[in-house]
């Protein structure tokens, strides 16, 4: 831990001194070291940040005599600030408080000077505007098949965003001419938008691939069927094969992401056989009597 | 970021007629017209500023409007010399 610094010390007086010589200290230092009113000097941003939250303590009546008895020490007494005047001041997107009548003559003369300080104002006077960036979560289906979504900036105003199909995580869209208004011939920046795609509870994707794990009944499974396979762009009809089991996949030409190149990937759906929720007695009397299921022994790979 | 006058107030910890003198100084420059002024960062920055000066520096309100036109322009000048110096900068890279 950095060692801390005598309150007084900092502020140059003795532990004795009053509470306004202790006022008329802070004044004086905070005069020199204000960092709005010493834009140039790092150092003395670091030194008021001491002397403001010496102040902080001894300043204050109360805080001052549990400092004096011990109770609280200095530590922690820096309180961080936010935000200085000077850090936007000198910012690039020009503010309502910009002035450059401190050196508007030099720009009347004829010399290389000037016409460096004159450029530079007509630069600012048409700066092309900021980009605003933005996140924009959507649905695993939007990411498939696309989706037209509405957003809401911070000031109110609303912004049209159309998602193209196969859009993935990450990826950004740029509309142009639809960030921060320009100054003179700028002309508006872009709007950024970073696209996030949330989870999906049944599908995954995987290149141009779209993953899905689809529960059959045991009849189904045994005996084959025609069942719903849901995909991103709607409900499709899919042959489970008789004899199917866990973990047998099926492709859906077709019915993947749409592909970079054109066309589009595959659905790969794996079958999960999934018994009655209630024991079933005509099942177990059936399985009671079913000898050849009971000589197989689907563990005779597994590692003993 | 556009900030209403109701929530500069609040974030500013200011009072409404503390604000309008401000306003009629010309201390603070809010966009926007009078019926629906518009504030940003900035002017909550330069209001925390300004109430500094008066209470922590103890200048007067003469003393406020003059070093904040000295402020401005000072804040120009650094403004306009780091344009100068990335400007130097690029030239000497084309070079």
């Amino acid at each position: 831990m950095r060692a801390v610094k005598d309150p007084y010390e900092i502020l140059g007086v003795a532990t004795a001194a009053s509470a306004d010589d202790i006022q008329k200290a802070y004044r004086k230092l905070a005069k020199k070291l204000h960092p709005d009113l010493n834009p140039g000097n790092l150092e003395a941003e670091q030194k008021f940040k001491e002397v403001a939250g010496a102040y902080g303590l001894v300043g204050d009546t109360e805080k001052r005599r549990r400092f004096d008895n011990g109770e609280i020490d200095a530590a922690g007494a820096e309180r961080p600030r936010q935000n200085y005047y000077r850090d936007y001041a000198t910012s690039e997107q020009g503010h309502p408080y910009t002035d450059d009548s401190g050196f508007a003559d030099f720009m009347d003369s004829e010399d290389t000077f000037a016409e460096l300080l004159r450029r530079s104002a007509r630069a600012q006077a048409n700066r092309r505007g900021h980009d605003l960036e933005f996140r924009l979560p959507i649905e695993f289906i939007e990411s498939i098949a696309g989706a037209n979504r509405r957003l809401t900036l911070p000031d109110g105003s609303t912004l049209d965003v159309a998602i193209p199909p196969g859009i993935v995580e990450g990826q950004v869209l740029r509309l142009r001419g639809k960030g921060a208004a320009g100054s003179g011939k700028g002309g508006p920046g872009d709007a950024l938008i970073e696209v996030e795609i949330k989870p999906d509870l049944s599908f995954t994707r995987e290149g141009d691939g779209i993953y899905l794990e689809l529960p059959v009944t045991l009849t189904e499974a045994v005996l084959g069927a025609r069942i719903k396979v849901p995909t991103p762009t709607g409900a499709v009809t899919m042959t489970v094969p008789k004899g199917s089991n866990t973990g047998t996949t099926l492709r859906l030409r077709g019915k993947g992401a749409p592909k970079h190149a054109g066309g589009y990937g595959d659905q790969f759906v794996k079958l999960k056989v999934i018994l009655p929720k209630e024991p079933n007695p005509e099942l177990e009397a059936f399985v009671s009597g079913w000898e050849s299921g009971k000589s197989y022994n689907p563990r005779e790979e597994v590692a003993p | 970021m556009k900030i209403s006058k109701e929530e500069f107030l609040s974030l500013a910890g200011m009072e409404h007629e503390t604000l309008d003198a401000w306003i009629e100084e010309e201390w603070l420059r809010p966009r926007g017209s009078s019926a629906e002024l518009n504030f940003t960062d900035i002017d909550i920055a330069r209001a925390r500023l300004i109430r500094e000066l008066q209470a922590d520096f103890g200048v007067n309100d003469e003393g406020v409007g003059v070093i904040l036109n000295l402020v401005d322009q000072l804040y120009g000048m650094r403004r306009t010399l780091m344009e100068l110096r990335q400007a130097i900068r690029i030239t000497s890279e084309q070079d």
